[in-house]
């Protein structure tokens, strides 16, 4: 019993693929592959930055044109309506 | 947002760059480089997309960190300089002394 199990085990591990496990298991552990980049998460990363910086930008300028127009507004309460 | 306050908004913005920013942006930049050092990657060579992304993570926090400590601090100097002019009897300026008057006598001995 415990041979033919012990030779299937190794078999699936050479292969490196899980197929039908007879023990259960999360997940199988593989040794990354740098040859084949992993194209969608490096979009995804670049999007993500390119979409960063946009909302930054956007945002600073939004407080900067905000914070100038209260000033403005500060400067003619006091000064009155000259 | 980190919730500020509408008031926070008279505050001027912090700049771009700014320490928070940089310091963080940093801080991602080196998160990503611990990345390639701990998978046995080429450490400044590899993974450039996950370098500029956490750099850009580190920034975007760090500039919404600043304008948030800014406006704490800005908020406890508004009330300090509140209470100093409520109560002035507890915060007069003390009269300066001259030197002459702080030392003691000099009684030489020859």
């Amino acid at each position: 019993m415990a041979a033919p199990l012990r030779l299937v085990k190794g078999l699936r591990l050479a292969a490196g693929t899980p197929g039908l496990v007879l023990t259960r298991s999360a997940f199988v552990a593989r040794k990354p592959n740098y040859d084949h980049p992993n194209w969608f998460g490096v979009g995804l990363a670049f999007g993500t930055t390119a979409a960063l910086w946009v909302l930054l930008f956007k945002h600073h300028n939004e407080d900067v044109m905000e914070y100038e127009r209260r000033q403005k507004e500060r400067q003619h309460k006091c000064t009155g309506c000259s | 947002m980190l919730f500020l306050p509408d008031e926070a908004r008279s505050l001027p913005p912090p700049p771009l760059v700014n320490k928070g920013s940089v310091w963080l942006g940093f801080a991602g930049w080196t998160a990503a480089l611990l990345d390639n050092g701990f998978n046995h990657r080429p450490v400044i060579r590899a993974g450039v997309h996950r370098q500029i992304l956490f750099t850009t993570v580190g920034w975007f926090v760090g500039y919404f960190l600043t304008k948030h400590t800014e406006y704490i601090h800005a908020k406890r100097d508004r009330e300090l300089f509140e209470y100093v002019k409520q109560h002035p009897e507890d915060f007069k300026a003390t009269e300066k002394k001259r030197i002459g008057e702080l030392l003691e006598d000099f009684h030489p001995v020859r």
